[in-house]
């Protein structure tokens, strides 16, 4: 039998029966964890993220109500700016939810590789309300920490992670909003960079092979794609881009001994 | 901006948009239930949503909107050229510390220029 036609192992769970029996002694302690680790760097990058949006639609001449609603309901930055660009420049209502749900179709990719590593009594119709908590900020700290965590504590970890984030990004959007017009332009650069720096950041972190190469394919084909066709440009680039590290890694990363994962 | 959305038509668009967000999130949960994470088509989804997410970073690096594409793009990436260099100096722990490195030196070019 060859290496191909083992089923792929997740590194976490051999991890987990060795080494790592308990992280959190209950779910309250795991949710406690999570707001923790949200306080440092993810709430810092989405609060700031958020004043330069709130910043972008005071300078727009959105109103606060609006502008801060978008936060709250909507809690996808990218989509939020592909909403106030297209409402400043008059397109219509039907186009405009037409580009934001093409633009939040990473969601579906991210939910599905994200819910799964929840332990199975906790993949029930309550995460429909938990999944409005997700974002990539919190996406990929999850990524990242449920290697550690076991599976029945990971929900309250996440829950934990994904309120802080959207409660920090209310106020973020607010304070943007007031204090657009009144920082000097280079501190609201500076905020404006955290968001994709801390992205870039993270990626140093993915482990597997097999996504290193797609985040690789994914820098290459975007503006690629964008140029052809900005509103379906990131999904095509998934599909293209993960198509083809998807099977490369199985046609020949996994071939070889040593190499896998 | 006489063309921009006003009023009524401002919180329509919202409301599309939030709705069309929340469903993809929705379908999300719909297809988790079903996905084993420890199968093929995890492994290749996982590997979709890096290539989109990495997309989606790559644009707001090369091709911001708003002030952040007043600065060349060689300066962008000189930038996060240095922050990662700080980031993988150590392989745990620099989150911080390199995204303090790329975040003051944004500012700092924003104060020279």
């Amino acid at each position: 039998m060859s290496s191909a036609d083992q089923p792929f192992i997740d590194p976490s769970e051999i991890k987990l029966e060795a080494s790592v029996a308990q992280r959190y002694k209950n779910r309250s302690e795991a949710f406690w964890a999570g707001i923790r680790d949200a306080a440092g760097a993810p709430a810092m990058v989405l609060f700031a993220g958020m004043v330069g949006f709130g910043a972008m639609g005071k300078t727009n001449g959105m109103d606060a109500w609006f502008t801060t609603a978008t936060s709250f309901f909507m809690f996808a930055l990218p989509g939020q700016v592909v909403l106030l660009e297209m409402a400043i420049t008059g397109s219509s209502v039907v186009a405009i939810a037409l580009a934001v749900t093409l633009t939040s179709t990473r969601f579906i990719t991210m939910t599905v590789t994200l819910f799964p590593q929840f332990h199975e009594k906790d993949r029930n119709h309550g995460l429909y309300a938990s999944v409005h908590l997700l974002a990539m900020t919190a996406w990929a700290i999850s990524m990242r920490e449920f290697q550690t965590i076991e599976a029945k504590h990971r929900l309250s970890y996440f829950v934990g992670l994904g309120l802080l984030c959207w409660i920090i990004s209310i106020p973020g959007t607010i304070l943007g909003y007031l204090l657009a017009g009144v920082v000097p332009p280079y501190i609201t650069l500076g905020l404006v960079f955290i968001n994709p720096l801390f992205f870039l950041l993270t990626f140093t972190e993915v482990k597997p092979w097999v996504n290193r190469i797609a985040i690789g394919l994914g820098f290459v084909l975007g503006p690629f794609f964008f140029l052809l066709d900005r509103d379906t440009s990131l999904l095509t680039t998934g599909l293209v881009g993960g198509t083809i590290a998807y099977l490369f890694d199985r046609k020949v990363l996994r071939k070889r001994a040593g190499v896998m994962s | 901006m006489n063309a921009s959305l006003q009023g009524w038509g401002l919180w329509i668009a919202l409301a599309g948009a939030t709705i069309g967000t929340y469903i993809c999130r929705a379908i999300g949960v719909l297809l988790a239930k079903r996905i084993n994470q420890d199968s093929e088509i995890f492994r290749y989804l996982s590997a979709v949503t890096y290539a989109m997410v990495a997309a989606l970073v790559v644009r707001m690096v090369l091709m911001p909107i708003g002030l952040l594409s007043t600065v060349p793009v060689w300066i962008r990436l000189l930038i996060c050229a240095l922050s990662i260099g700080v980031m993988v100096s150590k392989p745990t722990h620099r989150l911080v510390p390199a995204l303090l490195t790329g975040t003051v030196l944004m500012l700092a070019y924003g104060l020279i220029r």
